[in-house]
C-alpha cells in the first residue's frame, strides 16, 4: 500500500528514492563551501540520529556577518532502556569536548545528544561512539526510536527480564540497511547485485516516527501513554509473564490546527513475553501500511487509530500478528517521577538516583557536574542508567566502592544538587529548545531553572516545598519534555510567552488541558501564586495538584485526547 | 615644426598623410608604435634607425603597479617637450639584444618581494645581471628608483641595475635617486635634472615619444595621494564569526562627490593617524613632553601632534637607523646597520619608541621630528565594483595587533579603521590604480583566483564586476583562512554567487579545522588538471594576500601542476610560468 497513494508528502518521496537512505549524503559531507547538508539529506540524515541545526543565538548576527548561520548537527544516541557502561560514558564524555559543544545531553528517551558537531567531525563522531557499541541510527527519523524502560534495577528480576525485552525490541526494529555502516564506519559500498532490504519497514520506512516505551508497574517513569506503543510488564511471583498492550499515544500538536492533538495510548489487551516482537511487529507494520504518507501532521500512529477506530485496529494487528490480545491485567500506577537517593538492589548492590536538572551534563557557573561524573565513571564498574526524566542513576555499585563515590559527588556538589531541591524542581522537566531546536519559539531548558528559582518562592509561601508536582516545560507544541502529562504544563507560544495547562494526573495516565494563554513570566507567578494560595486551603489528604485543579473547576479533565482542546 | 623632415627614402606625401588624419596624441603614439615594432622585430630597421646617432633617448619601466610606468611616461613627455627624441617602453616588451645599439638609456624600475625586480623587469634584470650581458661602451644611462624604505631592501633592484650598467662600461649621465613610497617628488626632480642633462648634450631636434594606449581608468578627480578624499564610512562590519583568532573588518565608504573613479583591481590608499598611547610611548623613550613647538611645513606646531598626525612610529625603519648614525657616530647601531639579518629581526617588531629606548639619544624636538619618516598612507585592494556598488568603494581590512615586549601593539591604519573610525566618521583616502592586476579585457576569458585572507578583497570585486557585466569566462576562487565556521570571508556572497553562476567553482581551503594544515596550494594541487585546462585555454591566474609565504608557495604548486599536466617537467613549467608574466596573465597583487 505505501506507494500507492497519489500524493504523497515530499519527505516520501525522498525515502523513496534515497536507496535505503544513502541519497547524497556522502556529497553532503564533501561540500566544504558550507556548513549544511543538501536539503533533501537534511531529512535522510534523520535516520541516521542526526539533525541539521544552527546556532540560533547567532543567526542574525552572522547574517550581518556575511556568514552563513552557524551549522551543526545533533546527533542523538541510541541507549536502550538507558543502560550505558562507564566505558560508554567515559566515550561519550570525551566525544563532547573533542566534537561537541562541551555538553552531554541525557533525552526524555533515555538516549545521550550531543549538540553542535560540525558536518566536517560527524564521521569521527560516529566512529567514535561505535567503538563503545554504541549507535546513533534510529535516532530520529520516520522508524522505531529508542526504546524506553523503567530504571529501577533495584526492585526485582522482573526489572532485568524487562530490560533484555527491551533490548531485543529495538534490536529486531532497527533498520537493516548498510547505508549506516558504508556512510560512517568505512563499510564497504553496496553491490549491485546484493540490493539493501528492509523486511520490515520496507523502502519508505514508516509513515512517521515511532516510539515504544516499557513500564514495571507501579513506577510510569517512561510515561508509557505518550508512546506509540506502551507496554506494561505484568508479572506473577517475582517472574515476568507478558504485558499489557497499549497503542497510540503520541503527544504532537500544532497551535491553530485543533485536528492536531496530544493523545494517550489506548489499551489493546494482554500478550504473552513471547508474542512480544510478533504483537509489536503487527502494529508497526499496521501503521506502515495504513498511516498516512500525504500530511506528516497526521502520519502518526494516533491519528491512524482515530481514524480505523481501536477495534478495527486491534483486529488488524490480532491478523497480522495471528493471536489474539486477552483481557488486560490489573496493574496500578503511582507516578511518573524518578526515584533519587541511595537504595539496595535484591542482588546486594547498591543505587543511587541522581538530579540533573533539563539532563544537562556540564560543567557550567561552577557547578562541575560533567567533570564530578567523569570521576565517577573512572572508578565505577557498574551502569550509568538515563531515566526517562533526563535523571541518572549509578547502578550497581559495589558496597566497597559506595563510600569513595559518594565521596566524589559531594565534593562536586551533585548530592545536594539533588536533596537539597524543592519536590518540584525534582520533578521538573525542561526540553531543549533555544539556542538550538530549529522548532522553538521560546525558551525552555535554559529559563525553566531561573522560572523555579521564583515559584520556589511562592512554593514556600504556602509550605508546599516538599508537595511532588510535575512541572514541565516546553519551547514548542511539540511535546519532547510531555508537558501534556504535567501537573504544571508550560508550552512556548513566542519569546517569553507561555501557555499554562493544568489538570494532568501525577501518575501519567490523564492529558492536562489549557488554562491561561500567552502568559508572560509575571502573568506565570501570579496565577501560580493564586493556584498554590487555594490548593493550600483546600486541597483532600494526598490529593495531588493535578486532581485538585480539576476537583475544583479550574479546569475540565481532558478524558480523550481528541477532547483536548474543548 | 611647420615642414617634415626628410629622411632618405621615406614618402613624405605618406607621412603628410598621418600626419594630417591623426590627432598628436595619435602621431606620437605611432611613433612609438612603429619604433617598438621596428625595434623588436627588425634588426634591418633599428640599425636603420641607429643612422640618427645620439638624438634618442630610451625609457625601460619595469613596474608592477605602474608607478614606475607613471614615472616613465612623465619623464618622456618631459623629454620630448624638452625637444628630445624619446621612446618608452615596458622592459617586459623590450628586446634586449636591440640595447647594445642604444646611447641614452633611462631606466625607471620598483624593486618588490624582499628586495626583487617586478615580476615584469625579471627576464631584463637576470639577462643584465647575467654572463651574457654585453660591454655598454656608448651607452650613458640614469636610474630612477622606486621603492619604500619600509623595506630592508630599499629600492634594491634600481641599484643592482645601476651597479650593475656601470660595470658594463655604460657611463652614469646622472646619478641614481631612490624614491620612497611617496615617489612623486623625487621622481620629478631626477626627470628635470636628467633632462637638463640630455639637453645641454643634444641640441633640439625631432623628437618622439610613445604612449602606450592607457589601461586603467583615468581619474578625472581633483583628489589624489596630495590632495586626499575625506571619504565617509557608512558600513563597517566585522566579518569574523565569535570565537575566531582573526579580526578583518569590511568597510564600506563614500566616494559621493569625489568624482573618483577606480576599477576592480586598484588600490585604497588611506592615511591614518598613530594611537595616542603610542605617540605617549615615543615621546617617554625620547624624553620629550609633547608640548614642545616644532617648524614644520612651514608652520609652528606642537609635537605631540606632529607625532600624532604626520610621522611614522609604528613601523621603523632602516633609514631612521642610518640618520641616527650619522648623528651618533660612536653608537651601535653601526652594527645592526651592518649585519642584514639582525636588522631584519630588528625593525619586525619593534617601533620608534623601542629603538629610543634601546638607543637613547638627547634630541631636540626639531631633531626627532628631522630622524623620522613622514607617515605614508596604507594601501588596501579594492573589495567593490564601481558597477555594482556605485560611488562607494569596500575594503577588507585585517586589524594588525601583537604583543612585544610586554607592551600591546597596534598597527597604525588596520587599527584606526577597526578601532578608531567611527561609521558616520571619515578618513582621507586616494585611489592608487594598478594597471597591472585588472581582469581580462575580454569577458569569455576564464579566470582564476587565488585569495587567502584578505587576500580575497580584489577577487569580491572581480566577480561582483563580471556578474554587473554579465561577462561568459568562468571565475573560480581558491580561498583560505584559519577555520571554516568563523573566517569565511564573505561567505554568504560567495555562496549566492555560486548559485547565480557568477562563481564558476569555489574551493576553500582550511587550514586548522583538521590535524594537518590545508591551504590554498594544497588545494590547487588537488584540482591540478582542470586548472591546466583553463590555463591552456587562456585563463588569466591571479593572487593576491601574503606576500611572505602563500604568494611563493602558489607559485611552487603552478609550476608542479603545469610540470606533471604537461608532462614536460619543471624547465619547461618554469618557462610556461615566465610566458604567462610576459602575457600578464600571471598576476600579483600581494603585500
Ligand atoms: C531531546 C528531546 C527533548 C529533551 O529535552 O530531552 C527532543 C528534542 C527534539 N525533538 Fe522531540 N525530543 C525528545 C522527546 C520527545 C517526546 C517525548 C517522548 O518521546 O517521550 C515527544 C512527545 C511524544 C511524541 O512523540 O509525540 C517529542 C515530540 C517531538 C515532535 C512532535 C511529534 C509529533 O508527532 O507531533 C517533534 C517534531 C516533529 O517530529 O515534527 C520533535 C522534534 C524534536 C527535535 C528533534 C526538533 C526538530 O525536529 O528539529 C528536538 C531537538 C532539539 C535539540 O536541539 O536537541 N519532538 N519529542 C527528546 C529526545 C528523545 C530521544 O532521545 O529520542
Ligand atoms: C597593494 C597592497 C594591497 C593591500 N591590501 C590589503 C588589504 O586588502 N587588506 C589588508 O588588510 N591589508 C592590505 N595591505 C596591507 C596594508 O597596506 C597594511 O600593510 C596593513 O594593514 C598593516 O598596516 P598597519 O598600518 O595597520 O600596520 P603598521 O603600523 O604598518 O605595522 C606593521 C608592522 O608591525 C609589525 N608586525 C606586524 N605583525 C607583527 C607580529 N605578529 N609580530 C611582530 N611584529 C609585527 C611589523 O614590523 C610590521 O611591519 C595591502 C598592501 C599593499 C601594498
Ligand atoms: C609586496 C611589495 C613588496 C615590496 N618590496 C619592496 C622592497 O623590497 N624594497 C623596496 O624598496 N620597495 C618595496 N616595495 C615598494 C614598491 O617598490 C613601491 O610601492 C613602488 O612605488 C612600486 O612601484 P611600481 O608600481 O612601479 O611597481 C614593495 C611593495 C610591495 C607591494
Ligand atoms: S518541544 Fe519543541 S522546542 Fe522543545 S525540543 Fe521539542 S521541538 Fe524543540
Amino acid at each position: 500500500m505505501e506507494n500507492k497513494q497519489p500524493n504523497r508528502s515530499e519527505v516520501e518521496i525522498i525515502k523513496d528514492k534515497s536507496q535505503y537512505l544513502r541519497g547524497t549524503l556522502v556529497q553532503s559531507l564533501d561540500n566544504g563551501i558550507t556548513g549544511a547538508l543538501y536539503p533533501d539529506d537534511t531529512q535522510l540524515i534523520k535516520f541516521h540520529g542526526a539533525y541539521q541545526q544552527t546556532d540560533r543565538d547567532l543567526d542574525s548576527e552572522r547574517k550581518t556577518q556575511k556568514l552563513e548561520p552557524l551549522y551543526s548537527l545533533m546527533i542523538r544516541i541510541r541507549v536502550p532502556g538507558g543502560v550505558a557502561t562507564s566505558k560508554q560514558w567515559l566515550r561519550m564524555d570525551d566525544l563532547a569536548d573533542r566534537y561537541g559543544s562541551g555538553t552531554l545531553k541525557l533525552t526524555t528517551r533515555q538516549a545521550f545528544q550531543l549538540h553542535g558537531v560540525s558536518k566536517r567531525n560527524l564521521k569521527s563522531a560516529i566512529k567514535g561512539f561505535n567503538e563503545v557499541l554504541l549507535d546513533s541510527i534510529a535516532g530520529c527519523g520516520d522508524v522505531n526510536r529508542n526504546v524506553m524502560c523503567s530504571v529501577n534495577p533495584q526492585e526485582s528480576r522482573v526489572h532485568a527480564a524487562v530490560q533484555k525485552v527491551s533490548e531485543d525490541l529495538s534490536r529486531a526494529f532497527t533498520p537493516q540497511t548498510t547505508a549506516y555502516a558504508e556512510i560512517w564506519l568505512g563499510g564497504k559500498p553496496l553491490h549491485k547485485d546484493e540490493p539493501d532490504e528492509e523486511p520490515i519497514y520496507g523502502k519508505t520506512y514508516l509513515p512517521r516516527k515511532f516510539k515504544i516505551a516499557l513500564a514495571v508497574p507501579p513506577q510510569n517513569d517512561t510515561d508509557i501513554y505518550a508512546n506509540d506503543i506502551g507496554l506494561v510488564a505484568v508479572e506473577k511471583n517475582g517472574e515476568l509473564q507478558g504485558f499489557n498492550v497499549f497503542a497510540g499515544g503520541g503527544l504532537g500538536m500544532t497551535f491553530g490546527m485543533p485536528d492536531t492533538f496530544p493523545r494517550l495510548a489506548d489499551p489493546l489487551g494482554y500478550v504473552a513475553t513471547s508474542e512480544i516482537l510478533n504483537i509489536c511487529e503487527a502494529i508497526i507494520t499496521t501503521q506502515r501500511d495504513h498511516g498516512d504518507r500525504e500530511n506528516r501532521k497526521f502520519s502518526r500512529l494516533k491519528y491512524t487509530i482515530e481514524r480505523l477506530g481501536v477495534e478495527a485496529f486491534k483486529a488488524e494487528v490480532e491478523k497480522r500478528a495471528g493471536l489474539d490480545f486477552q483481557d488486560l491485567h490489573a496493574f496500578h500506577f503511582e507516578n511518573t517521577g524518578d526515584r533519587y537517593g541511595w537504595s539496595v538492589g535484591y542482588n546486594g548492590l547498591y543505587h543511587l538516583g541522581l538530579f540533573i536538572e533539563s539532563g544537562r551534563v556540564a560543567d557550567a557557573n561552577g557547578y562541575l557536574l560533567r567533570t564530578a561524573l567523569r570521576e565517577v565513571a573512572q572508578v565505577h564498574n557498574g551502569e550509568f542508567r538515563l531515566t526517562g526524566n533526563q535523571n541518572l542513576v549509578l547502578s550497581n555499585i559495589a558496597p566497597e566502592k559506595k563510600a569513595e563515590i559518594e565521596n566524589i559527588l559531594e565534593q562536586y556538589g551533585v548530592l545536594d544538587k539533588t536533596f537539597k531541591q524543592t519536590a518540584l524542581r525534582q520533578h521538573s522537566l525542561a526540553c531543549v529548545a533555544l539556542n538550538t531546536c530549529t522548532l522553538a519559539f521560546a525558551e525552555a531548558e535554559r529559563y525553566l531553572p531561573t522560572l523555579l528559582d521564583h515559584v520556589e518562592v511562592l512554593l514556600r509561601k504556602y509550605g508546599l516545598e516538599t508537595e511532588p508536582i510535575n512541572i514541565r516545560m516546553t519551547g514548542c507544541p511539540n511535546g519532547c519534555a510531555r508537558p501534556y502529562l504535567a501537573e504544571i504544563g508550560l508550552i512556548g507560544r513566542g519569546p517569553g510567552r507561555y501557555n499554562l495547562y493544568l489538570g494532568a494526573a501525577h501518575n501519567g495516565e490523564r492529558l492536562n488541558k489549557l488554562y491561561q494563554e500567552q502568559l508572560d513570566e509575571t502573568g506565570i507567578l501570579n496565577t501560580l501564586d493564586a493556584l498554590f494560595a487555594d490548593f493550600s486551603k483546600k486541597r483532600l489528604v494526598d490529593e495531588h495538584f493535578g486532581d485538585f485543579v480539576i476537583r475544583n473547576g479550574y479546569v475540565k479533565a481532558t478524558e480523550q485526547g481528541r477532547y483536548f482542546h474543548d | 615644426m611647420s615642414s617634415l623632415p626628410t629622411v632618405p627614402g621615406v614618402d613624405a606625401n605618406l607621412l603628410q598623410k598621418l600626419r594630417n588624419e591623426h590627432s598628436i596624441e595619435q602621431q606620437l603614439w605611432l611613433s612609438g608604435y612603429l619604433y617598438g615594432l621596428a625595434t623588436s622585430k627588425q634588426e634591418v630597421a633599428a640599425s636603420e634607425t641607429t643612422q640618427l646617432p645620439g638624438q634618442k633617448v630610451l625609457i625601460l619601466f619595469g613596474s608592477h603597479t605602474g608607478n614606475s610606468k607613471k614615472v616613465a611616461h612623465t619623464a618622456a613627455k618631459h623629454l620630448h617637450e624638452a625637444g628630445l627624441h624619446t621612446t618608452v617602453a615596458d622592459v617586459a616588451e623590450y628586446a634586449v639584444k636591440n640595447l647594445k645599439s642604444e646611447t641614452h638609456l633611462l631606466v625607471v624600475v620598483s624593486t618588490q618581494g624582499e628586495g626583487e625586480p617586478p615580476a615584469s623587469a625579471e627576464d631584463f634584470y637576470q639577462w643584465l645581471l647575467g654572463p651574457r650581458a654585453p660591454k655598454f661602451e656608448n651607452l650613458q644611462f640614469s636610474v630612477c628608483a622606486l621603492g619604500d624604505k619600509s623595506y630592508v631592501q630599499f629600492c634594491q633592484t634600481g641599484k643592482d641595475i645601476d651597479n650593475r650598467l656601470e660595470a658594463l662600461g655604460a657611463k652614469r649621465l646622472f646619478d641614481r635617486v631612490d624614491c620612497d613610497a611617496e615617489y612623486e617628488t623625487e621622481a620629478e626632480s631626477w626627470i628635470n635634472q636628467v633632462a637638463a642633462v640630455l639637453q645641454a648634450q643634444h641640441p633640439k631636434t625631432t623628437s618622439a615619444y610613445v604612449k602606450a594606449p592607457e589601461t586603467s581608468t583615468v581619474s578625472t578627480s581633483k583628489y589624489d595621494r596630495k590632495h586626499p578624499f575625506e571619504a565617509m564610512v557608512w558600513e563597517k562590519i566585522q566579518l569574523n564569526g565569535r570565537g575566531s583568532e582573526k579580526e578583518t573588518w569590511h568597510l564600506e565608504f563614500s566616494l559621493e562627490g569625489s568624482g573618483l573613479e577606480y576599477a576592480p583591481g586598484d588600490s585604497l590608499g588611506v592615511f591614518a593617524q598613530n594611537d595616542t598611547a603610542l605617540v605617549e610611548e615615543v615621546l617617554k623613550s625620547a624624553r620629550l613632553n609633547g608640548s614642545e613647538k616644532v617648524d614644520w611645513d612651514g608652520k609652528s606646531l606642537q609635537l605631540f601632534d606632529l607625532l600624532e598626525q604626520k610621522f611614522e612610529l609604528s613601523v621603523l625603519t632602516r633609514d631612521l637607523l642610518v640618520k641616527y648614525q650619522e648623528r651618533h657616530p660612536k653608537s651601535s647601531v653601526n652594527g645592526l646597520i651592518e649585519d642584514p639579518t639582525a636588522l631584519k629581526n630588528y625593525l619586525w617588531g619593534n617601533d620608534v619608541a623601542d629603538f629610543f629606548a634601546d638607543f637613547p639619544a638627547n634630541l631636540e624636538p626639531q631633531q626627532l621630528t628631522e630622524l623620522l619618516r613622514p607617515l605614508p598612507p596604507r594601501l588596501y585592494s579594492i573589495a567593490s565594483s564601481p558597477r555594482a556598488s556605485e560611488r562607494e568603494v569596500h575594503l577588507t581590512v585585517a586589524a594588525v595587533r601583537y604583543e612585544h615586549k610586554g607592551r600591546k601593539r597596534r598597527g597604525v591604519a588596520s587599527t584606526y579603521l577597526a578601532d578608531r573610525l567611527e561609521k558616520g566618521g571619515s578618513v582621507p583616502v586616494f585611489v592608487e590604480h594598478n594597471d597591472f592586476f585588472k581582469l581580462p579585457a575580454n569577458d569569455a576569458t576564464d579566470i582564476i583566483m587565488v585569495g587567502p585572507g584578505t587576500g580575497v578583497a580584489p577577487f569580491r570585486a572581480f566577480v561582483a564586476e563580471r556578474a554587473e557585466r554579465g561577462a561568459s569566462g568562468k571565475n573560480w576562487l581558491f580561498f583560505g583562512n584559519p577555520h571554516f565556521s568563523t573566517d569565511f570571508l564573505y561567505q554568504t556572497e560567495w555562496l549566492q554567487h555560486l548559485k547565480n553562476g557568477a562563481l564558476d567553482r569555489l574551493d576553500v581551503a582550511f587550514s586548522r579545522d583538521q590535524e594537518h594544515k590545508i591551504y590554498v596550494q594544497d588545494r590547487l594541487k588537488e584540482r591540478s588538471k582542470p586548472i591546466f585546462e583553463r590555463l591552456e585555454n587562456g585563463a588569466y591566474f591571479y593572487v593576491c594576500g601574503d606576500k611572505n609565504r602563500m604568494a611563493a608557495d602558489v607559485q611552487k604548486a603552478l609550476l608542479g601542476i603545469v610540470a606533471t599536466e604537461s608532462g614536460r617537467g619543471e624547465a619547461y613549467a618554469a618557462d610556461y610560468l615566465k610566458t604567462l608574466k610576459k602575457q600578464r596573465r600571471f598576476l600579483e597583487d600581494v603585500y
